[in-house]
């Protein structure tokens, strides 16, 4: 089973956070297991299996039993952290050196994608899909994992 | 070699004690490798085309000094220190616009630099001398008991846990509380125990004479109100109060929690104020805005952006709390 956390943290402004990956139906589609999403009330869902509001425990439960897990740069990254599970991040505008774990399977773009400022609120950055990996690059590393 | 930055923070005295100030400042053994003048009056003035100010102007040139009179926001001295405090000098000497140090201050408070030494103040003295006869300990558990180390001859190097008015302190490695009031009330006992409490040793060194004409006339505290005092001494006092204890302050997101999570066992006595308590057993974060009045000094992220940050925020926590 395949663990997805698809959706970084809602703007204040109602804008798409800037660090959400575009792609993830095309990455879904590519993907020969169970999916398992999980995220918040309102966030699009793109599997049968969609576990919304879990508490940090039963997330907890659901890292230590998937094989991997796939994320943008977002809490679950810091939360598996804890227990050593490995996954692969989908970065864009944010710093993996700064906010992910060597450990992972870090994929940006380029460093030239980054935000000058790494400080700031994502507010003041606008999305950009062209930012991130394309779905077969995730695909690729997917099969490798 | 150690960058020094002179910081004068005046109010309502251009043409009383900052003179005097800015003189004694001129002629120093040792000459600071910056003067900024930070100018917090109601109506600043261009002192360029004042006699006086351009002979120190032309001195300050002439000796290398560079120097820079900066209009300040009005908003109390603690943020014109804070200013002071992240310009990018390894230390900054402060300095009252009515405290006339004499010429070998900034020679003696420097000489005692080592890399376990966050501040060094002289003596503070007030004519006439009432202290002379007090034997304070400079504890900050004395203070409502005891005048200043700093307001008597000082005849020996003493280790104390606050200083007082004008020192000598390492840059960048503690903020001022600017939750304070305009009077700024306490400021510089909150900031140097801050230093004390990261474990940076402070002294009172002898043979560093400051006189303070405490000139009633101006002042970066001139014209603020008492509720101002109160609201001050009741944040200082709330702070006192958490003295045995690391305050951590998490406002930010669960993934913030949970990277801090790994660093909590390894601080010392800590009381947690956070927003995800299901993460990090916490307090509420409303607590500890109501306590210490401003939480900017425990924003992780504003400490990255100051610190041009290139590592984890692991890292950056350690560096911020142990």
């Amino acid at each position: 089973m395949i663990l997805i956390s698809p959706y970084s943290k809602k703007l204040s402004n109602g804008k798409t956070n800037p660090k959400n990956y575009p792609f993830w139906k095309e990455v879904i589609e590519g993907i020969n297991e169970p999916v398992i999403q999980i995220g918040i009330e309102g966030e699009e869902q793109l599997t049968a299996d969609f576990r919304k509001n879990l508490s940090i425990p039963e997330i907890k439960q659901l890292i230590k039993d998937c094989r991997l897990w796939i994320s943008c740069d977002s809490f679950i990254q810091h939360l598996a952290s804890l227990s050593g599970k490995r996954g692969i991040v989908l970065w864009s505008v944010s710093d993996p050196n700064i906010y992910g774990y060597p450990e992972n399977v870090n994929l940006l773009k380029s460093r030239d994608c980054l935000s000058k400022n790494q400080f700031l609120w994502w507010e003041s950055v606008e999305f950009d899909a062209s930012k991130f990996v394309t779905p077969e690059e995730v695909l690729y590393n997917l099969s490798n994992f | 070699m150690s960058k020094i930055l002179c910081s004068v923070a005046t109010k309502g005295r251009y043409f009383s004690t900052l003179p005097l100030v800015l003189n004694a400042i001129i002629n120093q053994t040792k000459l600071p490798d910056k003067l900024v003048i930070f100018d917090d009056n109601d109506e600043p003035q261009d002192m360029r085309n004042e006699f006086i100010y351009q002979h120190f102007f032309r001195i300050l040139d002439i000796k290398g000094i560079q120097w820079e009179w900066l209009f300040a926001g009005k908003k109390g001295q603690h943020h014109i220190h804070q200013a002071a405090n992240t310009m990018g000098f390894d230390w900054v000497w402060r300095v009252d616009d009515d405290a006339i140090p004499e010429p070998n201050v900034l020679e003696t408070l420097s000489s005692y630099i080592d890399d376990k030494v966050g501040a060094v103040g002289g003596a503070i003295l007030t004519p006439p001398l009432l202290f002379e006869n007090s034997d304070p300990t400079g504890l900050l558990e004395n203070i409502d008991n005891e005048p200043s180390v700093q307001w008597k001859n000082i005849k020996q190097v003493k280790s104390v846990e606050h200083l007082h008015c004008s020192f000598l302190y390492r840059a960048g490695i503690h903020d001022y509380n600017l939750g304070l009031s305009r009077v700024a009330h306490r400021e510089e006992t909150l900031f140097t125990y801050g230093l004390h409490q990261k474990g940076f040793v402070l002294l009172t060194v002898p043979n560093a004479i400051t006189w303070h004409m405490k000139n009633p006339k101006g002042g970066i505290r001139d014209g603020q109100k008492q509720e101002m005092f109160d609201h001050d001494e009741r944040i200082f006092r709330n702070i006192i109060n958490y003295k045995e204890k690391t305050i951590v302050v998490l406002n930010n997101g669960m993934g913030d929690h949970v990277v801090f999570s790994k660093i909590l066992p390894d601080i010392k006595n800590p009381v947690v104020f956070g927003c995800y308590p299901e993460i990090i057993p916490c307090k509420p974060i409303v607590e500890a805005q109501a306590l210490f009045g401003d939480l900017d000094q425990w924003n992780i992220y504003k400490k990255m952006a100051e610190w041009n940050w290139t590592e984890s925020i692991e890292k950056a926590y350690r560096k911020l709390y142990l």
